[in-house]
């Protein structure tokens, strides 16, 4: 065989080290990928933060950098949920901002003149360059193959799932937590795997941090546990085991107690119960199997079985009595929602109401994940050729997150990175089988092919290998062309979907060349300079971030939903009469109220779709005065035109939105483009607000609160005689007055 | 002259006195009538029931419970009733606050349906007394109408709202002993019968195979939707209103359940061939054979991931992209 010089680079000591310098040069493009796919929005529209939550951990952030540390701990909110204020250092989860934070200083000691809001709109794509890094370390923990971490990778950098949640400017819990979700998983499997004090220490390490960031920690918390308790029932138990776990849980839960919206969580709710009863279980199978060594008597170890069932047993129904009578705290309502999935419905309207908890349809999951959804199974099937200790947790993760990820669309995001590992693992196979130039079987793949009797059944036959060479041109193509399909997908969804700020609306000129509805930002920028510095702001909850990041008002309710009544209160207030309404406005302090009305855009995000939430929410709370069956028509129809049943017509959200409205159009053809119906002649009378300020597109339209009356009237009053005065024709205005006495 | 006065004045005062003061027993005849159960009425009794003055308040549902009026919600809901009289029966509460649960069910009371003017069942009024410590003056009962199965908690607290003030007995779900007991022997049984076939049902358990079966088919129904549909309880085909069948949905956060299976399948079919051609084809030993099956595999997995994309294609209309075959 002649050396070519290629062998000279690939082969021996040499070799090793260009392979190492081609890893990392692989898994720096990738970073470089998958930091600059998400750059879509930053280069159309501008370095912006997105959407309604990022818009508070941007003001929280920046809170945090000009205040310090210490007092963004202890931050009480006066500005939102007036008049109630908000514990906001207490209810937040700070490991997001404290890491923009951080990088902040960094760069600000490094003489680089950056602004926090640079920070934090790029700081999902830099963590999504992380995350592809974390899970080229996880894969490759779980194949001997070195090309499934290096696709793994790749998969994790542009896969529309993750990018859902991380394009720049969605600075959002998520943007790092997937990072230290795969990353801890990466350190869980080393432990077990070493058996090592260090690696299970890091393992609790990061696991802190990751419960410092998202709420989702709680996978992490029930994953684990629920490995171990597999790996026991399948008689796995080993020395290993018991280190890397009681390592782990032990510090983990010290380190999360250290979050004080965590706080005695840990040892006091549903949600945590299973890591405690694995680690109680795992003591005393660890004390059986200790004692056993000493002890040979059969009777003996069967007395001693049967009493670890037993211990377990009574802790077991001491954990459901304690549970029932309240000690430890139920299901939190979120996680409950997962299993009953009825339960949300009924119960808790508020999670139900949000777009992102429904259940997912196939088009989404092909949409997210592309091709790694057919490779997904087969990858989970070749974990079970091996079925070591990592394989078992693949396939826990892979059963546990695909149910998840049906159940509600947002937790699609726990079900990419266990998509992408499984997919790299199916694929990686074929490439290693199919790519080898050579004939007969990869040498490099056979190290994990000693067959076990009681292995798959696909994989009882030795391997031999592919012979033919088109057999190898065929599938090497094939691939190749699946692959470049589904960058083309990842890019298309990125750009198409995933990029927009939702704060900034992008539509098309008749010319084909882009139109920006920048509505928002014009109404919250009058906010900010034509109103008071403290006044109150009333909204659908929706807006109430946005309004606090971007007008710097006081607002009544916001994205926090921490409390129903309150939320209910604002409901109440937008559903019923003004002649209800104006004394909530007027005990709330409210001096403007916000709507979004999408009416003349054809925007359908907007409060009259909502409206019904916020009618069911105030239901909730006063079901004698709202009722939701007022609001549709004797035929069970939803509308807001001629047809509209009286209570619709007269509730101050219906008024808000079209107050004016026909004004625009030709008398009689007021016409709303969302409902797409023909709105009635007359438009609505408000009497106790006025107009403040209505944006280009009359997306959102903001109204003052009147201030009692000078002569004591009451405004339905004032309004008449005003018009009556100015016209001269008193009787015509009759109208409105008949509307008040009904 | 003054006689015949004062006995039309007696005649007059005597309905009077009847009218003004209630019958003291109406109550406590339909009280006995069923100690627990919520009162049985007809078209005369309801009318009797309802009949002012009442010194008492009164509960009727007006249901079509008989299987042939094909009312399920009215059906579902009966037990609901029992419970909520029971409970109310049952419980201890303020001995002046008096109160009837009553049942009119369609075959029973036509007349009075037509005369309410009822189109659909169940409906709930409760009648407020007219006399009594709690009377109303306005005596048009309260009403319940029925948007959706909902449960006896529920219409309970809708009822004790409606109510005065003061303590009311708690609504109690009585314990199904019959089903822990049951609950508990099959439990044993399970035990029993798992300790005494173990040597037979362990290879089973401890199967590979087995255990990968029920993992793919587990992620294939739930990358698939199948939990979308059974929340939102979708149909499981629609006709396209031609008279033919529709297999899938139109628009992106729509489908049918016999969609998702041929979703299903295709991924089935797609993830099989995957796994036949990493692992299967490589052991094959005779090299025909082998060339045979990878271009069989891979052409299956071809043709099905562009009949997958075709159909995505469809139900996503501005997706640009496809694979040759569809």
């Amino acid at each position: 065989m002649a050396e070519s010089p290629t062998d000279v680079l690939l082969k021996g000591n040499t070799g090793r080290n260009t392979r190492g310098l081609l890893r990392f040069i692989i898994l720096a493009t990738i970073a470089a990928a998958a930091v600059s796919s998400r750059l879509f929005s930053v280069i159309r529209f501008e370095s912006i933060i997105h959407e309604f939550d990022p818009w508070f951990n941007f003001r929280a952030t920046k809170y945090l950098v000009q205040n310090g540390f210490y007092s963004f701990w202890d931050w009480f909110d006066d500005r939102t949920w007036h008049p109630l204020g908000r514990v906001t250092g207490g209810t937040l989860y700070p490991g997001l901002m404290v890491t923009s934070g951080v990088i902040y200083h960094v760069l600000r000691f490094l003489t680089f003149p950056v602004d926090i809001r640079n920070v934090c709109v790029l700081l999902a794509p830099g963590f999504s360059g992380l995350t592809a890094l974390a899970m080229y370390f996880l894969t490759c923990e779980m194949s001997t193959s070195p090309s499934a971490g290096l696709l793994a990778a790749a998969f994790m950098g542009i896969v529309p799932g993750y990018i859902s949640r991380s394009v720049a400017g969605s600075y959002d819990n998520e943007a790092i937590a997937i990072f230290l979700l795969v990353f801890t998983f990466f350190l869980w499997i080393k432990a077990v795997k070493n058996g090592s004090i260090m690696w299970g220490a890091l393992a609790a390490l990061f696991y802190g941090y990751m419960v410092s960031a998202w709420g989702g920690y709680v996978f992490i918390t029930n994953l684990i546990p629920l490995h171990v308790f597999v790996l026991l029932c399948m008689g796995r138990y080993n020395s290993r085991i018991y280190i890397s776990y009681t390592t782990w849980y032990a510090l983990g839960t010290l380190a999360s107690m250290q979050i004080p919206f965590v706080g005695f969580l840990p040892i006091r709710n549903s949600d945590h119960m299973s890591a405690l009863g694995v680690f109680g279980l795992l003591q005393l199978v660890a004390f059986a199997d200790f004692v056993r060594g000493f002890v040979p008597g059969k009777h003996f170890q069967r007395l001693l079985t049967s009493m670890i069932v037993f211990v377990f047993g009574i802790s077991f129904i001491g954990l459901v009595v304690l549970s029932v009578s309240g000690v430890i705290a139920p299901w939190s309502g979120r996680f409950y929602s997962l299993w009953d999935t009825g339960y949300a419905k009924i119960h808790i309207p508020i999670i139900a109401s949000v777009s992102e908890h429904q259940p997912t349809a196939w088009p989404a999951f092909f949409f997210d994940l592309n091709f790694l959804i057919w490779l997904f199974p087969a990858g989970v099937y070749m974990c079970f050729r091996d079925l070591k200790d990592e394989h078992v947790f693949v396939i826990i993760y892979s059963v546990l997150a695909s149910y998840f990820a049906g159940v509600m669309v947002r937790l699609m995001l726990t079900l990419t990175p266990i998509v992408c590992v499984a997919a790299a693992l199916a694929l990686s196979s074929i490439l290693d089988t199919y790519v080898f130039v050579s004939n007969g079987p990869n040498p490099r793949s056979k190290a994990n092919d000693d067959s076990p009797s009681e292995g798959l059944r696909s994989a009882r036959k030795p391997e031999v290998g592919i012979t033919s060479y088109l057999s190898k041109a065929v599938m090497t193509t094939s691939v190749v062309i699946y692959l470049l399909l589904f960058v083309a997908h990842c890019t298309w969804v990125t750009s198409n979907a995933y990029s927009s700020p939702s704060v900034v609306l992008a539509s098309r000129m008749p010319d084909g060349s882009q139109h920006i509805i920048d509505d928002y930002r014009e109404a919250y920028y009058w906010l900010r300079q034509n109103t008071e510095h403290n006044a109150k702001i009333m909204s659908w909850w929706d807006y109430g971030y946005q309004i606090g990041g971007m007008a710097d008002r006081p607002t009544l309710v916001d994205n926090n939903t921490w409390n129903n009544t309150h939320i209910a209160t604002v409901g109440k207030a937008m559903s019923s009469r003004e002649e209800v309404s104006y004394p909530i406005l007027r005990q709330h302090d409210v001096d403007y109220v916000l709507v979004v009305f999408g009416g003349l855009l054809g925007y359908s995000g907007d409060d009259i779709n909502k409206f019904l939430w916020m009618v069911r929410i105030a239901e909730g709370i006063w079901p004698d005065e709202v009722k939701e069956r007022d609001y549709f028509t004797a035929r069970g129809e939803y509308r807001v035109d001629d047809g509209a049943t009286p209570t619709m017509r007269n509730s101050l959200m219906y008024k808000m939105s079209y107050y004016n409205y026909n004004s625009l159009f030709q008398p009689g053809q007021a016409v709303d483009r969302v409902r797409g119906t023909r709105l009635p002649a007359d438009g609505p009378q408000l009497s106790t607000l006025e107009e403040a300020f209505t944006s280009e597109n009359w997306i959102i339209r903001i109204y003052k609160v009147k201030d009692l009356d000078n002569l004591g009237r009451d405004h339905s009053n004032a309004v008449a005689f005003e018009k009556g005065h100015k016209r001269k024709r008193a009787t015509k205005r009759k109208g409105p007055r008949v509307l008040r006495t009904e | 002259m003054k006689l015949l006065s004062l006995f039309v004045s007696i005649l007059c005062i005597i309905p009077i006195a009847f009218c003004s003061v209630p019958d003291k027993d109406k109550f406590e005849r339909y009280h006995s009538l069923s100690r627990f159960a919520p009162i049985e009425l007809n078209d005369s009794s309801y009318e009797d029931i309802t009949s002012k003055p009442r010194d008492y308040h009164v509960a009727v549902i007006l249901t079509a419970t008989e299987a042939r009026y094909g009312c399920i919600l009215c059906r579902e809901f009966q037990p609901e009733w029992e419970l909520i009289a029971r409970s109310w029966n049952k419980g201890s509460k303020p001995d002046e606050l008096k109160m009837l649960f009553a049942t009119l069910d369609f075959s029973n009371g036509k007349g009075t349906f037509q005369k309410l003017m009822l189109q659909t069942a169940p409906v709930l009024l409760v009648f407020p007394p007219t006399v009594g410590p709690f009377a109303k003056v306005d005596d048009t009962p309260l009403r319940f109408d029925f948007s959706g199965p909902i449960s006896a908690d529920q219409l309970y607290t809708w009822i004790v709202r409606h109510l005065p003030e003061g303590s009311k007995p708690s609504l109690v779900r009585p314990v199904n002993y019959m089903r822990l007991v049951s609950g508990v022997i099959i439990l044993m049984g399970a035990v029993t019968l798992f300790t005494v076939l173990s040597p037979y049902i362990l290879p089973i358990i401890r199967n590979r195979n087995l255990w990968a079966a029920f993992s793919l088919i587990a992620i294939l129904l739930f990358t698939s939707g199948h939990m979308f549909n059974h929340i939102r309880k979708v149909p499981y085909v629609a006709g396209d209103g031609k008279g033919g069948i529709s297999y899938f949905a139109g628009g992106f956060s729509n489908q049918f359940g016999m969609e998702t299976q041929i979703i299903a399948a295709i991924y089935a079919v797609l993830s099989f061939s995957t796994i036949a051609l990493a692992m299967k084809v490589p052991r094959i030993a005779d090299a025909k054979a082998q060339q045979v099956a990878v271009i069989i595999w891979s052409s299956v997995l071809l043709g099905m991931y562009s009949f997958l994309i075709n159909v995505f294609k469809a139900k996503n209309g501005g997706y640009p992209f496809f694979l040759p075959p569809f």
